[in-house]
């Protein structure tokens, strides 16, 4: 290398980076040390708890007197970040206060371990101050073994339960709280059966009737939720939600007297003798929910309400284990948690969901090479022995297709489940196909709208890290379905949004000739390229829209062009007679969009610098939303073919304020001329998309107006404080106008007015936002009043009723539109059902109030408000 | 959390050489919205970049996709196989780096990493060809990143073109639209300011 001066080149960078990475490395103290030894355990190639507990435990007693703190920490982490470990932490903590005959430990030992356990429930406290449910439910795992070893007192493990369900007779709790309680009480006794019930044989019947009594109330939401509607059906008896399977699973258990633990859960601490010291959890208390200071009331409207949800199954129960039995329902949870905890690495993540298989009794799943147990339970084997794959796959897709919304954003499943693929193709590639084939199938079966849309998107993210290999031949039959059936939906969606990740030429060569055929509608010829209606020479305004272009193109002065387009709004109508109902006005309106958006066709930042540059032009041309609407009109024409520079412009002209959200759904459910819709309001999911992007929008600038008036009013308080501390120094001290403190005083009172009028011009802003999002939200509650009741047509009833749905392969085009737009419509409701919530007073008298509830149209009418009242949470009689 | 694994969004150890503030970095990097993306083919257009990137925003918390800033040859003003994605929010900046750096894009795995935010001329790359650096040292044979396969011939010329108006002056890269603002107010010329900001 012939660079030798330093500084330049890969040289430096390699160099560099050999430096800086040498300082980072970290010196690990001993109690890291001894932490890590602890959540590392049984990581090695093989692992033999009958010699490495003692060993381990041997290991920690050494070191216990000076080390209180790290190991407790040690447990902790394991405990609330390893939740498949939680049976060998509690053998493990069981055999510390068993020392070997031959081991030199002083007396002290039982002391010292009451001392960790002191510790874990002092962070046990933390995590109930902070309502951290997970970490509560996780520990209360923890001590549920304990209790199975007799380390913990079988009668405080009852109160501990007791504690939490004293919370489901709250009253009015909230559904997220209950559920949660309720599963840290569920889980606790399913591990903590046996023991309990020998202690005391009512308890658990009551925590179960509890429960049971509990979710009663809950369940009308249920047919929201569900990943596979019924219009026509909003009994929910059926369903299957997550408290349901927990319940079954605690029947089941009780059945048998609580007198084994589920099959795949190992037990460990049978290795070993059980404790004859017994610990005792202290009391604890759930706090009430949390409201948090600074916060105001109508705050809540930002937040995603809980609903109960059912989980998707994709298959048998002998591939993969039924929920609702008490090994399904252990494995489900436990990998449920495990994909939320380690959502920061999802490589890792990926890793340790393969490796599962370790954690669980041998014979849970399938298993090729691996050495038999210790403790056989062959007997289980016998029942059990799903495919881990498939389970994985099952348990992710499941959380993925959560309604109204997933606990984690969409991409990281997507993410996580290419990761799998990466680190074992050959056994998680099958099971990923399966789901994509057993998914599709649900398609026209009631597989709800938005389900059906992440899983466009998964299915072409997927691809697009996958070379775009698919099968597609196998759903060439499906291309004689109407074209609104949601198959064909599908199938339309997804190569647009592979072509989206990839480009047209792309995409074209992986599809079968079939899919291409201009009839099949999948896809266009040519890339979806832009129209520019003003570059034909014979249309009517090519010569005025060249005239303005080449102003625009030549980088003119913004003055210069907006008096061309003032010129061109008073003479366009002298040379072409305008059609019926267009203005001159709307005509330049029209050409100018186009003009900016074809001078920034080229790219993103293109499209970015034309718009930017020629704000004021816009301003200077529209202003009403009858102005806007010619706007969106003349992009969503210009961009026609391609529905991500739709959503991308937009999206820009909300941000730069050139239309409104409200405006942009008026245009998507004037949807007949752009669709082929046969009635006026009917969505599809390219509407739905714009739509949410708009609300998204106009919740989005409340939520940061919001922050700005918190900090602001933080701001005031503290400058009004030492205006008071200035004024009260002053008095004090000295009566001279001119004095330094007389100064500051005066600089403070203007800083506090300053602040003081800043904060006034925020809650302004605030409530004029607050107003929008609230007439964003009517708009789009009236579009969908107006398509599926006042507009109601014969075939809008006919797919909500139970024999139009028996009788769905009949279905045309108009009929599956009118599905999708139903379900689009429950979606709505159930996703911004906080929102609504908090404006539920006017969306009633107003949008609402127009529900035909009577006549021919009666039947639509009733559906559109029980959906609204259910999705409210105000239970309906069903 | 984070004990038993390391989390995917910390910032890597990669330093700006050229870059003006020095001690803060740390500090701005904790509320950094801009992410840089490397690896990148030369033909990936910014709407493939928009469409992955797009998957990581948050807008009902007032996020989104701010703008894309491409990374281009110094002296052929094309496309040289970097960018910077700029979001509205840090949290949006650290998903991407969760659940998109280590994917693939337009069929190359790209890697994501923090960013101190774009400053005008850094949209340049800094090889002595005009490219970027790690482009002067390559050895093998990439078609992505202008190798001379068939796809790359075709769309040469579209690629040679697309970026040939890109001048390296202050205010040259769109902002991508700001904050909302009351219209009523009579604001109007700050909202230029704060758009070209």
């Amino acid at each position: 290398m012939s660079y030798v001066a330093r500084g330049y080149g890969g040289d430096r960078r390699r160099h560099g980076n050999y430096d800086r990475r040498e300082d980072r490395r970290p010196v690990e103290t001993e109690g890291q040390r001894i932490q890590k030894s602890i959540f590392k355990l049984g990581e090695a190639a093989e692992f033999l708890p009958s010699s490495e507990l003692p060993v381990l435990a041997k290991t920690l007693r050494l070191s216990l007197s000076d080390n209180i703190q790290s190991i407790s920490e040690g447990f902790r982490t394991g405990v609330t970040e390893e939740p498949y470990k939680i049976p060998y932490f509690s053998a493990l903590f069981t055999l510390l206060l068993q020392p070997e005959p031959d081991e030199d430990v002083d007396n002290t030992i039982q002391e010292l371990v009451q001392s960790v356990f002191n510790e874990l429930c002092k962070s046990f406290q933390t995590s109930l101050d902070k309502l951290a449910w997970r970490d509560l439910r996780l520990t209360i795992h923890f001590f549920a073994h304990l209790a199975l070893s007799k380390t913990v007192s079988a009668s405080s493990m009852l109160d501990l339960l007791q504690s939490f369900l004293i919370v489901l007779d709250e009253p009015g709790v909230s559904y997220e709280r209950s559920q949660a309680a309720a599963l840290c009480v569920g889980e606790g006794l399913i591990r903590a059966g046996p023991i309990l019930y020998q202690y005391n044989p009512t308890a658990a019947a009551t925590i179960i009737s509890t429960i049971n009594s509990s979710f009663e109330s809950a369940k009308s939401q249920r047919s929201l939720t569900r990943p596979v509607v019924r219009l026509h059906d909003m009994d929910v008896s059926g369903v299957d939600v997550f408290i349901g399977a927990l319940l079954s699973t605690l029947q089941t258990l009780d059945e048998s007297s609580f007198a084994s633990l589920p099959p795949c859960l190992p037990q460990p601490h049978s290795l070993f003798p059980e404790s004859n010291i017994s610990l005792d959890i202290p009391a604890f208390i759930v706090p009430p929910e949390e409201i948090e200071l600074g916060r105001s009331a109508d705050e809540g409207t930002r937040r995603k309400e809980l609903m109960p949800a059912a989980r998707i199954r994709l298959f048998d129960d002998e591939i993969s284990p039924n929920p609702s039995s008490p090994s399904g329902f252990i494995i489900r949870s436990t990998l449920a948690d495990t994909i939320n905890i380690f959502e920061v690495n999802r490589k890792e993540c990926a890793r340790i969901v393969l490796e599962l298989p370790r954690w669980f009794t041998w014979g849970t799943f399938k298993e090729k090479g691996r050495a038999g147990p210790e403790a056989a339970v062959e007997e289980s084997a016998a029942i059990m022995g799903w495919a881990l794959e498939n389970t994985i796959l099952e348990v992710t897709l499941a959380e993925f297709a959560l309604l109204p919304s997933p606990p984690q954003t969409l991409v990281y499943y997507f993410a996580l489940i290419t990761d799998l693929c990466k680190l074992s193709p050959q056994t998680v590639g099958p099971a990923v196909g399966k789901s994509f084939r057993k998914l599709y199938s649900l398609l026209g079966e009631g597989l709800d709208v938005e389900i059906a849309r992440r899983f466009a998107e998964w299915f072409a993210s997927h691809m697009s890290n996958f070379g775009f290999n698919w099968v597609w031949k196998e759903w060439i039959p499906d291309l004689a379905l109407p074209a609104f059936h949601p198959k064909r939906c599908f199938i339309r969606r997804v190569i647009e949004l592979e072509t989206r990740l990839a480009y047209h030429d792309r995409i074209v060569k992986t599809l079968p000739e079939a899919f291409l055929a201009s009839e099949a509608k999948c896809i266009h010829e040519t890339p979806p390229g832009p129209d520019f209606d003003y570059d034909d020479p014979q249309h009517h305004f090519h010569e005025p829209a060249q005239s303005l272009l080449n102003l625009i193109r030549g980088r003119s002065q913004i003055d210069e062009v907006i008096q061309l387009a003032e010129t061109l709004r008073s003479t366009i109508g002298d040379t072409v007679t305008l059609a019926p109902e267009t203005s001159p006005d709307s005509v330049v309106r029209s050409i100018t969009m186009q003009i900016l958006l074809h001078v920034g066709s080229r790219s993103f930042s293109h499209f970015l610098n034309a718009i930017e540059r020629y704000l004021p032009l816009l301003r200077s041309l529209g202003s009403t939303p009858d102005d806007k609407i010619d706007f969106l009109n003349a992009a969503g024409k210009f961009w026609q073919r391609n529905g991500q520079m739709v959503a991308i412009v937009f999206d820009k002209l909300m941000q730069y304020q050139i239309v409104d959200p409200s405006d942009i759904i008026a245009w998507c459910f004037h949807s007949s001329d752009r669709r082929e819709a046969s009635s006026e309001g009917l969505i599809g999911l390219q509407e739905w998309d714009l739509i949410k992007a708009a609300l998204d929008k106009a919740i989005g600038r409340v939520s940061i107006a919001q922050q700005r008036v918190n900090s602001l009013r933080k701001e005031e308080e503290d400058a009004k404080a030492k205006v008071k501390a200035g004024k009260a120094e002053l008095s004090v001290d000295t009566m001279d106008v001119d004095s330094t403190e007389a100064n500051r005083a005066r600089d403070l009172e203007s800083n506090h007015k300053t602040i003081s009028e800043a904060l006034a011009s925020a809650l302004k802003a605030y409530s004029i936002l607050t107003r929008e999002q609230k007439t964003a939200l009517a708009r789009v509650l009236e579009g969908f009043v107006t398509a599926l009741s006042v507009n109601a047509t014969p075939s809008i009833s006919l797919v909500i009723a139970a024999d139009g749905w028996d009788h769905r392969v009949d279905w045309t085009q108009v009929q599956w539109e009118c599905w999708e737009t139903w379900g689009w419509y429950r979606h709505f409701c159930r996703y911004y059902a906080a929102q609504l919530k908090s404006y539920a007073v006017t969306l009633e008298s107003g949008p609402l109030a127009k529900v035909l509830t009577a006549g021919d149209r009666a039947h639509s009418g009733m559906l559109v408000s029980e959906i609204w009242t259910v999705a409210l949470g105000r239970g309906v009689n069903m | 959390m984070a004990h038993v694994v390391t989390p995917l969004d910390v910032p890597s150890n990669y330093k700006d050489s050229q870059s003006r503030h020095n001690r803060d970095t740390a500090e701005l990097l904790a509320k950094s919205t801009t992410l840089y993306i490397g690896n990148l083919s030369f033909y990936t257009t910014e709407e493939q970049i928009y469409e992955t990137f797009v998957k990581c925003t948050n807008p009902e918390e007032g996020g989104g996709v701010k703008r894309i800033i491409m990374g281009l040859d110094r002296n052929t003003r094309t496309p040289c196989g970097f960018c910077f994605v700029e979001f509205y929010t840090h949290a949006e900046a650290l998903a991407a780096l969760r659940y998109v750096s280590g994917t693939k894009l337009d069929e190359r795995i790209v890697r994501c990493d923090l960013d101190l935010g774009y400053t005008d001329g850094r949209q340049f790359g800094r090889g002595k060809s005009g490219g970027q650096v790690r482009d002067e040292h390559r050895q093998d044979y990439d078609a992505g990143r202008g190798g001379w396969g068939a796809q790359a011939q075709k769309e040469e010329k579209l690629r040679k073109e697309l970026y040939a108006d890109a001048v390296d002056a202050p205010g040259a890269v769109a902002g991508g639209g700001g904050n909302w603002q009351d219209r009523n107010r009579g604001e109007s010329h700050r909202n230029m300011a704060a758009y070209n900001s």
